[in-house]
This record gives structure tokens, C-alpha cells and sequence, in this order.
């Protein structure tokens, strides 16, 4: 096994780095799936938008587990917000989604200062991971009494015939998964910002040592109800893109037991490694759970269940997920992660210089997780 | 008379959640491992008591004492996946790992049983009429069992060789290795120990449950409202958690509207968070 690992990092080490290039992978890569999706069939597309769905709401996951190790599971509430936001809005005033995704990001981020501020103001992700699950669990049915919010039933966004882009209201489900693939762009052109930012020095340094964080001056826990709150926003914007899919916005939808936890599992499978780490789980655990319960018969439940098969296999072979594993094969300058205040705290070499030629450092430090504990 | 009655129910309901508490709060204090899978297997041990009464006439009291053995045996083997993961993940491994293990147990029984809910007929232990109110003897028995299991528990934890090695080991797990407890030995019979109780609990409660594959979830959700409440590790602490949050979800779904049920753990939580942040920091 690890003459295999060996030989496969010896030749991951010989292809060209594509490092600096990586804005031009990643237009690429759009106007590639861009076009793609247009060629697909009806079935394949319909696929492709829920991967392209699940990555968009995992990727404010991975910001929060990638950036602080934060394990939030209150991330598909946020993309209920989205969807709510839309729906309602659309019914009672006529606002238009493009609107509506502006609207529903304030509302998301200043419901997230008090929730980030409860659940993260200490360090701990079982404490983090139990208040958010809670309030996903508490939400559906607190929803499901307001009448406003269309009860239990939810709500239905009335249609308008043929393609109408300022009600974001299409024929087909292509222009539906093109927004998504921007979408997801767009998160992941923010991943590579954030980790090259000042903001991504903070978090990585609250993450590997708060003390010695809060020590240095780094507000701790603004920074993490910052980036909490900005995760919340981000999540909402999916939701209001599915919610219109759907023509409909009730909590079965976001917040189901399967809703909820899909939204994770893409995100863990992917893995918070790489900025495109969540979008790669994502078209992964699609293609998988869809292959699995067609080999199945398709029988009722079968879905769920493949699904929750194949995320075990993965959280047993590749715990840090996919682009965790391919950072551990491809970093070049081995394993030393983006070091945080923490960890030159920790250094012998007290405040010693980093070199000037440092790697892009990950979202996440490749090898700190098994110290979490 | 309705303030009773709601007491009486609340004080049932509460036992439920103290019994699932108890076991979750356990493997927390002890094994550092908040296992996500813990409402599963309350779940799995409802679909076994429906199981064996539907196959095979037996009364889930007949199944409790081969089915809780089953699920120690079963919480060993899980012990060892946890283990085996966190030697190279850390927390997040074991995380992923019960989350998997919680989906894994919804999806299946979701396949066998269908999505349905669903009810075990014909067990019962008689009645006694309490302040106007019929209560069964399947709940009184579940109460009882409750305590029964906590006190067990309390004293098994404070007063045993092994009881001290687990806290040797909740408390500071090199230190304990230094002394010579066998720590990931502890830590897997806490989590066995825990399986065990949530499987008993799933038995010892399925005459008076409606069964749906996904209850698990709703039960780890008690199963934290307990803890935070409890306090991480503390088994009593977590029998008194579980009655509160009993009674307050009965009154308040007596006296107020009917999602008041679900807002209120979450309210207490919240306040809990609010004013002893630290409690829920232990982990």
C-alpha cells in the first residue's frame, strides 16, 4: 500500500503544476459545462442540477469546516431561507429572484450572528455540530405553524409560461443548472481568494491554536461569527435556484432527513481540501447513489440507502475526502499546511520567516485534523 | 386536573428521553466520541421489537434481555470502526462515521420495513387509572427501567474498579494509559455499554411508539438536549435533564401551541448556551 502511495506521489510530483494558472482552469471549466449541459439529455441534466445543487450548499459547509473547523449542520436551514425568501416574496409582492437572492442573503446573515454566536462562542465542534442539528430539527415544524409561510403545505410559486429570466421561470432545466455551474464558479473563485486573504491567515490561525490566535490580537470570535455569517449567506443562494426549480418551497424539500444530510455528505465526501473539493464530492455521490439504485431496481428507499453505503466507504477509505487525499499525494512541498499564527507560535524557530516561494495554502491544513481530538 | 395529566405524561416522555441521554452522555464524557448513530440505534432496537413480535409472537419483554446482549456485542464491533477511524481522523473521522452509521440504519430499515409508520398491537401489561389518566404498563415499566438503568449506571461509575477507570479516563486519558488503564479498551466498552442501553431503549419503548425509519434522528436530537441540559458525562445529571425536558414539552404543548413542543428544547438549549457556555465546552 505505500509503495503504491509512493509511486503514485513520484509521478503526481512529475506533471506540470497548473498552480498559477488556476483562474484560467476554472473559466474553462465553465464555458466547457456550460455548453455541455446544453448537449445533455433531459435525464442527465436533471441529475447534474441536483450535483450541482448539493455542491453549491455544501460549499458554505467547507467554508465553514474548511476555513475554522467549524461543523455546522445549520447550513440547509440557511438554504430554506433562500427558498422561503423567494417563494414568499415572488407570491405576495411580485419581487423578482434576482431580487429576492439579495433580500434573502441579509436576512440569512443577521439570523447568523446570534446562532454563530451561541454555537461557536467556544471552541468545540460537538458542541457546534449539536446546537446547529438542533436547530435544523426545530425548524420545520416552527415553520409549518406560521400560515404566512404557507403551513405545513408550503409554498407554490404560481407559473408563468415559456422562459421569463427576470422571474428566473424556464421551460427547460438547463438554464437552471447553468446558473448553479456560476454559481459554484463563483464560490469556488471565492474559496481561492479567501485562502490567499488576510481573512484566510485569521482562520487558519483561530483554527490551529485560538489561544495563541486571540494572543497575536486576531478577534476570534468576530472572525468566526463573520465567516459564520458569511457562510449562512452564501447557502441561501441555492435555495432560492431550487426553490424556483421546484416551483416550490416547503421544508420536506430543504430540511428533510435526506435534504439535510445530503447537503453534508457531498461536502465530507468532497472534502474542504481544495476549493473545488465540495463540487467534485458532489457530481460523485450523484453519479454513485444514482448508478447504485438503478442497479437496484430503483426500489423504494434504496436511494437513501446506497447513498448512506457509499458515504461510509468514503468517510472509512478517505476521511478527509477526496481533494484531502489528492492534497496529501499533490502537495509538492509535502506536508507542511499554510502555517497559521498557531502553529509559528509553536514553531521552535519562534517567528521565523516563510520562504517567499510558499504553495497555494489549502482551505484546510492537510495534516491537522488527526491533532483535532 | 389537566396540570396532572400533563405532569404525568411529561414525566413519561422524559423518561424516554433520560434513557436515550444517559447512554449518549456516557460515551461522551468517557470516549470523547459523540456518536451520531446513537438515535439509530434506538431506532434499530424499535424494528427489532416490532421484528420478533410480528414473526414471532414474542412480547419486546421477552426480546429485551437477547436483544440488549446483541447490541453489546454489536457496539464492540462499532467500537473498533470508531477506533480503528480515529487513529488516523481524529473527531471529524468519528463524526463522519456516525453520521454514515445514522443514515445507514435509516436507509435500511427504510427498505425492509417501508416508509409507513407504523405500531406493535396487542403487547400489554395492564393499566392503572392516575388522575383521570389511563397509563399503560408498558410506560410505567419504561420508567422504571429508566431509573433502574441510571442508578445503574451511577453506581457502576462511581463505586467500581471499572466505573473508575472510565472516569480515569474521561478525565485525563494519557494520565490514566500512565497508570495502566487499558484506555481504548474503557472507551469501547462505554460505547458498547451506550449501544446496548440506546438498543434496550428502542425495545423497552417500542409498545408505546409509532415507528418510522428516520426516529433515530429525532432521538439523537433528545439525546443532545439532554447533554447540554445534564452536562457532558454526567449519567444522573442526564436522568434529571431528560424528565425536565419531558415535562416542559408536555406543558407546553398542553398549555401552548403544538410547536412549542419542538421550539422549547431549543429555547432551553439556547439559555443553557447562554448562560454556562462552558458546560457544553467539556468536549
Amino acid at each position: 500500500m505505500t509503495d503504491i502511495l509512493g509511486a503514485l506521489r513520484t509521478k503526481a510530483e512529475r506533471l506540470p503544476n497548473i498552480g498559477p494558472f488556476r483562474w484560467l482552469v476554472l473559466v474553462v471549466f465553465v464555458v466547457i459545462g456550460w455548453f455541455w449541459l446544453g448537449a445533455m439529455s433531459a435525464a442527465t441534466v436533471a441529475v447534474v442540477l441536483l450535483a450541482l445543487y448539493y455542491a453549491a450548499a455544501g460549499s458554505s459547509f467547507n467554508l465553514l469546516f474548511g476555513s475554522l473547523g467549524v461543523f455546522s449542520l445549520a447550513q440547509p436551514v440557511f438554504v430554506a431561507v433562500g427558498g422561503y425568501t423567494t417563494a414568499y416574496l415572488y407570491i405576495r409582492h411580485g419581487i423578482s429572484p434576482w431580487l429576492s437572492m439579495l433580500i434573502a442573503m441579509a436576512i440569512a446573515g443577521i439570523l447568523a450572528i446570534p446562532i454563530g454566536f451561541l454555537a461557536m462562542r467556544r471552541p468545540g465542534t460537538v458542541v457546534t455540530a449539536l446546537v446547529t442539528l438542533i436547530l435544523s430539527e426545530a425548524v420545520p415544524p416552527i415553520v409549518s405553524a406560521v400560515k404566512a409561510l404557507g403551513s405545513s403545505i408550503g409554498l407554490y410559486l404560481p407559473v408563468k409560461s415559456g422562459t421569463n429570466w427576470s422571474a428566473m421561470q424556464f421551460a427547460s432545466a438547463v438554464p437552471f443548472a447553468r446558473i448553479l455551474l456560476i454559481m459554484n464558479a463563483l464560490f469556488i473563485a471565492g474559496f481561492m481568494w479567501f485562502a490567499r486573504s488576510r481573512w484566510g491567515g485569521w482562520t487558519t490561525a483561530i483554527r490551529d491554536s485560538d489561544v495563541a490566535a486571540r494572543a497575536v490580537g486576531i478577534p476570534v470570535l468576530a472572525t468566526r461569527i463573520g465567516v459564520f455569517a458569511a457562510a449562512a449567506m452564501m447557502a441561501t443562494l441555492p435555495g432560492v435556484v431550487y426553490a424556483q426549480y421546484n416551483l416550490l418551497s416547503n421544508t420536506e424539500l430543504f430540511l428533510g432527513t435526506s435534504a439535510l444530510f445530503q447537503v453534508l455528505v457531498v461536502a465530507l465526501v468532497g472534502g474542504s481540501a481544495r476549493p473545488w473539493g465540495t463540487l467534485v464530492g458532489a457530481l460523485v455521490m450523484t453519479e454513485i447513489s444514482y448508478h447504485l439504485s438503478q442497479a437496484a431496481g430503483g426500489r423504494p428507499g434504496i436511494g437513501p440507502l446506497t447513498f448512506a453505503g457509499a458515504f461510509l466507504i468514503m468517510a472509512l477509505v478517505l476521511p478527509r475526502g477526496i481533494s484531502g487525499a489528492w492534497a496529501a499525494l499533490f502537495d509538492r512541498q509535502s506536508v507542511r499546511p499554510a502555517a497559521g499564527v498557531g502553529e509559528l507560535l509553536r514553531d521552535p524557530l519562534l517567528g521565523r520567516r516563510r520562504e517567499p516561494s510558499q504553495p497555494e495554502p489549502p482551505l484546510v491544513a492537510t495534516h491537522h485534523d488527526a491533532d483535532a481530538s | 386536573m389537566l396540570f396532572e395529566q400533563l405532569l404525568i405524561v411529561g414525566l413519561i416522555t422524559g423518561a424516554v428521553y433520560s434513557l436515550v441521554g444517559v447512554g449518549f452522555t456516557l460515551v461522551l464524557g468517557v470516549g470523547k466520541v459523540a456518536n451520531f448513530a446513537h438515535g439509530g440505534f434506538v431506532g434499530l432496537g424499535l424494528y427489532v421489537a416490532l421484528f420478533m413480535h410480528n414473526q414471532f409472537d414474542l412480547s419486546p419483554y421477552a426480546t429485551l434481555v437477547p436483544a440488549t446482549i446483541v447490541f453489546l456485542a454489536l457496539g464492540f464491533g462499532i467500537g473498533e470502526l470508531f477506533e480503528w477511524r480515529a487513529r488516523r481522523a481524529g473527531e471529524i473521522g468519528q463524526l463522519l462515521i456516525g453520521l454514515a452509521l445514522l443514515l445507514l440504519i435509516g436507509g435500511s430499515l427504510e427498505v425492509l420495513f417501508k416508509d409507513n409508520p407504523r405500531t406493535l398491537n396487542g403487547t400489554t401489561l395492564g393499566h392503572i387509572d392516575v388522575a383521570g389518566l389511563r397509563i399503560d404498563g408498558s410506560e410505567i415499566f419504561a420508567f422504571a427501567f429508566t431509573l433502574v438503568v441510571a442508578v445503574g449506571l451511577y453506581v457502576t461509575v462511581q463505586r467500581t474498579r471499572w466505573g473508575r477507570a472510565m472516569r480515569a479516563v474521561a478525565d485525563n486519558p494519557e494520565a490514566a494509559g500512565l497508570y495502566g488503564v487499558q484506555v481504548p479498551v474503557t472507551q469501547r466498552a462505554a460505547l458498547a455499554v451506550s449501544i446496548a442501553i440506546a438498543g434496550a431503549t428502542g425495545v423497552v419503548v417500542s409498545p408505546f411508539t409509532v415507528l418510522t425509519p428516520d426516529v433515530g434522528t429525532s432521538y439523537l436530537i433528545s439525546a443532545f438536549a439532554v447533554v447540554i441540559l445534564g452536562g457532558i458525562g454526567n449519567t444522573l445529571g442526564a436522568v434529571g435533564a431528560g424528565l425536565a425536558l419531558g415535562v416542559i414539552d408536555s406543558l407546553s404543548s398542553g398549555y401552548l401551541a403544538s410547536y412549542w413542543t419542538s421550539l422549547a428544547p431549543l429555547l432551553i438549549i439556547l439559555l443553557v448556551l447562554l448562560v454556562r457556555p462552558d458546560n457544553g465546552a467539556v468536549v
